[in-house]
């Protein structure tokens, strides 16, 4: 009997473990310290962070996945940027251009077959048309363009990408740095500085002790200044080094130069080595890939439990769904510390807030009505929105704020609040779902617990609409601080507003008993509906029928969850299995 | 019969399904008005939903229109009696419905609020160049004819028409100044074009207006759009006339004629208002992330003089942080001329403070309602298990 006591408790350590592991640094690669390369602070995008970084968010863009197979090795994008940079030759075999649109593969002469990824090599005697198409469709509106011309164009970009990435710290198909670095102040140098300026896609180089925080330079600006007589970075030479020891895959001199390089930046910055070291640490942990993973487990394990050992894998579940939500907290708050911002900045980050606001008050529920709906809801939700935010994700999730953005006060107040009541009403919508199975497929509803049901989304409704309309009054007056008026009925402020006032009239209806137990569950999922459609809609705004790319097949997405919470709240109307209480006369 | 009519009136001007009614008619109000603005514009679209009794439909190129739909003013003031009636009807003054109460008032105050800024608030602009002293504000949208006598080398005589009256008017005359302007032909949206020879001649006969082709347009209301009102006009004093003129906000070029002595340059432009204040641009900030065209921060340096109240002071505008003097607030809202010029919106809105007054009442009231009900079922839940 020990052993189904402690055994939810030995899951839920075991998951934990798991996620621990995740965040360990990988081993040398054919003795090759990638992580002391991948996690060297560099400058993109106007903040620090680590080589790491631009290369998993590269490779997300170019081929939708952080790493890849190829020749039956798995490929880290640590790897392949080491190799676009040091060893073109090598990655421009590997596919990693992901094309689906049957025109632009057309385009570059290949038909629509199961090999959807292509390497540069293939691409390369095409780049010419695919850059004249691309220049034609690009003057056009993002919305306005054909699928064709959406497609080319992220294409190109694509491409455009990879050349920035390979020509950063040298030029490709040139002897190389060290080369440059010795014909630094040749006449005939002084072009290929200039491209390697232009293209480059960070800054490799950082400010010296006594310079200013933000002064980073790329190889190519460093090799200019060196040319107008300015001494050269102190770190060039290793950096040189390192780009010949990994074209000649010598292991030791490039780990030898990696940690001489380190070594310099850790003298003059080490604020950012402290910084990239975290941050990679994140990279590597993924809190939120699997906090999802471990939701979905603790989802199939209640499943489970309603029809085997329920005493059993009811509390198991919970555990893991515990465990699930300290890695996703966990993740929440590393993102604060890492970001120096309230948790949610972006779309990205509103997905994540949503489902653990979701999350934690699934768990409160889960303690108070010890039934496994909690359970259930919570885990559904956690995992739902996590799927949101990996879709979510377009290249680096903590970009800099805008300008009008740039106020911790209102992101931590407005935001959070308005979020909050997002994830509030996403959670009723979920309880009453929970409801609306509980009642066709329970084979003995009691009808205590439809009442605990009730009781429960009622009072989570009563939560989002206090949070939500504080949330949109707060919003409102960021906005009279802002750009001075409270209110000026735009889309974003009008779907918070629908959600307000949603919430009011499931209230009003169940104070007037206008709506019963049934009513106010199948207006709870239409909830849903509606927080969706302020969540996502309003950024689809405007979408017309020929557009394409990511926010399209959200489109799609988005009406499909729609029509799948119209059947639901259709099923909530239905009497409990309608379909046997009125035979029909013929049969 | 009256009495139970009334009575009948009474009920439903202060039940619960008028409440939903009403709530669940905002809220299809909401959702037109939003998808409306990709066609219409923001402003076009709330003037047409929210802003009015009705929603106004009639059949493409015809010129009846009925009303559809009821408008947000109209649902606004239903929602606001059903509330007022339900107040009186429904709560009685006890503890217990204190936060109801206070939810309530907050909810009056925050639709009273939006009444006051539809019917009072004025959004004007003002563009300032670094170096440059503004003592007026502009209109975004509403023109003005203008005449300026520039004789006197000390100051500028302005004599302004605002160009809805020409619209109505065949002839206006200019208050204080010896001139009536006969109003030939008025388009509050055109296209100024150059004339080819074979098109028809011009109804102007002096300035840049025979050389010039009018075609009217329609009148556009998007975010971005702008109406090139036109006006051809023939300005008459002393009864002598000055020729026919062709005066757009278009035209660039000054145009101008004498009369007595005093040279007049008419030109249309945005609607000014002028303050008993001045504000100097010191200085504008454009920041941005080191390596990136993200903007970091937009601020304007400027100087309050104010010799009425012998103010003269340095503000910083900025990013969320606005300047609120003498019942306008002045913020940042964008920039130009190679980050030398600074735009900032100018707002005048006396019920400014409603919203954040009902705010807090409301937060206020539904945490103590919250907290009332969330102790009673805690009580019924001691009260079961023992």
């Amino acid at each position: 009997m020990k052993f189904t006591k402690y055994f939810p408790w030995i899951v839920g350590a075991v998951a934990l473990v798991a996620a621990l592991f995740m965040a360990m640094p990988q081993g040398k690669v054919n003795g090759f310290d990638l992580n002391a390369f991948a996690k060297l602070p560099i400058l993109e995008g106007g903040r620090v962070k680590p080589l790491d970084s631009v290369a998993r968010n590269s490779l997300l863009l170019i081929r939708s996945q952080q790493s890849f197979r190829f020749e039956g090795k798995t490929i880290s994008a640590d790897q392949w940027a080491l190799d676009l940079m040091f060893r073109p030759e090598v990655a421009d075999r590997q596919p990693v251009f992901v094309i689906n649109d049957p025109d632009v593969l057309g385009l570059i002469g290949l038909k629509q077959t199961s090999i959807r990824y292509f390497s540069f090599e293939t691409l390369a005697p095409h780049i010419d048309e695919l850059e004249k198409q691309a220049k034609v469709a690009q003057p056009i509106d993002a919305k306005k363009r054909t699928r064709f011309q959406s497609a080319v164009v992220n294409l190109f970009e694509r491409v455009y990408m990879y050349f920035r990435l390979k020509n950063t710290l040298q030029l490709a198909g040139t002897p190389g740095l060290a080369a440059q670095m010795q014909t630094v102040a040749a006449p005939q140098a002084a072009e290929m500085h200039s491209a390697l300026t232009q293209l480059a896609m960070f800054r490799i180089l950082p400010p010296l002790a006594d310079q200013k925080a933000e002064a980073w330079q790329s190889v190519g600006e460093n090799l200019q200044a060196g040319a107008m007589g300015q001494p050269l970075h102190p770190g060039l030479a290793s950096l040189s080094r390192i780009a010949t020891a990994y074209a000649a895959q010598d292991a030791a001199a490039f780990n030898n130069n990696v940690a001489e390089f380190q070594g310099i930046v850790a003298s003059q910055r080490p604020e950012a080595v402290s910084h990239a070291n975290n941050e990679i640490t994140f990279n590597r942990a993924q809190p939120f890939y699997v906090g999802m993973v471990i939701y979905v487990l603790a989802l199939l394990t209640i499943f489970v439990s309603w029809i085997w050992k329920r005493e059993l894998l009811q509390p198991t579940a919970f555990s893991l769904l515990l465990v699930g939500a300290f890695v996703h907290t966990c993740g929440l708050a590393f993102r604060i510390i890492l970001q120096g911002r309230p948790p949610v900045t972006n779309l990205y980050s509103s997905a994540v807030f949503v489902g653990w606001g979701a999350v934690i008050l699934g768990i409160v529920l889960e303690r108070m009505y010890k039934k496994g709906f909690g359970t259930a809801v919570a885990t559904a939700a956690g995992f739902g929105s996590l799927i949101v935010a990996q879709h979510l994700a377009e290249g680096d999730t903590m970009e800099m704020m805008r300008a009008v953005l740039d106020s911790n006060f209102w992101l931590a107040t407005h935001v959070v609040t308005i979020t909050i009541g997002y994830s509030g009403t996403f959670l009723a919508g979920a309880i009453a779902i929970a409801y609306t199975l509980w009642k066709h497929i329970a084979p003995d509803p009691d009808p205590e617990t439809g009442k605990a049901l009730v009781g429960m989304a009622y009072g989570i409704i009563c939560f989002s609409l206090l949070f939500s309309f504080v949330g949109t009054v707060l919003g409102g007056i960021w906005a009279d601080q802002s750009w001075g008026r409270f209110w000026g009925w735009d889309p974003k402020e009008n779907g918070a507003l629908l959600i307000v006032l949603w919430n009011a009239i499931i209230l009003h209806a169940r104070w007037s008993g206008m709506a019963r137990d049934r009513g106010i569950m199948t207006m709870a999922i239409f909830g849903n509906v509606i927080t969706s459609l302020s969540w996502f809609g309003v950024n689809m705004l405007g979408v017309g029928l020929h557009s394409y790319g990511f926010m399209d097949e959200a489109f799609v997405a988005l009406m499909a969850f729609i029509a799948s919470q119209g059947v639901l709240m259709g099923l909530c109307m239905m009497p409990r299995r309608f379909q046997f209480q009125k035979p029909s006369p013929q049969a | 019969m009256t009495n139970k009519y009334l009575l009948k009136a009474w009920d439903f001007l202060s039940s619960f399904q008028l409440t939903i009614i009403s709530l669940a008619l905002l809220m299809v109000l909401v959702v037109l008005c939003t998808l409306a603005q990709v066609p219409l514009g923001t402003y076009g679209a709330v003037n047409m939903y929210m802003r009015s009794v009705f929603v106004w439909w009639g059949p493409e190129g015809s010129t009846w229109i009925i009303p559809v739909f009821p408008g947000g003013t109209l649902v606004g003031l239903v929602l606001t009696l059903n509330l007022l009636a339900s107040t009186v009807k429904r709560l009685q003054f006890s503890w217990g419905k204190a936060g109801l109460w206070l939810v309530h008032l907050g909810l009056i105050l925050l639709v009273s609020g939006e009444f006051v800024s539809a019917a009072l608030q004025v959004d004007d602009r003002m563009a300032i160049e670094q170096g440059q002293t503004v003592n007026f504000v502009e209109s975004y949208r509403a023109t003005e004819l203008v005449l300026v006598d520039a004789t006197d080398p000390n100051f500028d005589e302005v004599f302004a028409v605002p160009t809805t009256l020409l619209e109505k008017k065949s002839a206006v005359n200019l208050p204080g100044s010896p001139i009536t302007l006969n109003v030939k032909r008025f388009f509050p949206n055109a296209e100024l074009m150059n004339r080819n020879p074979t098109d028809p001649p011009s109804i102007a006969t002096m300035g840049v207006g025979p050389s010039v082709r009018i075609e009217e347009r329609a009148v556009v209301s998007a975010d971005n759009d702008v109406n090139n009102t036109s006006v051809l006009f023939e300005p008459v004093a002393a009864g002598r006339s000055y020729g026919v003129w062709l005066a757009s906000i278009a035209l660039g070029a000054p145009q101008s004629f004498t009369h007595e002595g005093h040279t007049y340059v008419m030109s249309i432009r945005p609607t000014r208002h002028y303050l008993p204040y001045a504000l100097t641009l010191k200085k504008f900030s454009h920041d941005k992330y080191p390596g990136t065209d993200i903007p970091k921060n937009f601020s304007s340096l400027v100087q309050i003089s104010n010799p009425s109240k012998g103010e003269a002071r340095d503000v910083l505008i900025y990013m969320n942080q606005p300047l609120r003097y003498e019942g306008r607030t002045f913020y940042q809202a964008s920039f130009g001329k190679g980050d030398t010029l600074s735009i900032l919106q100018v707002v005048e809105n006396p019920g400014w403070l409603l919203p954040y007054v009902s705010c807090v009442l409301v937060t206020i009231g539904l945490l103590v309602h919250f907290a009332i009900m969330l102790r009673r079922s805690l009580k019924r839940r001691q009260e079961k298990l023992s």
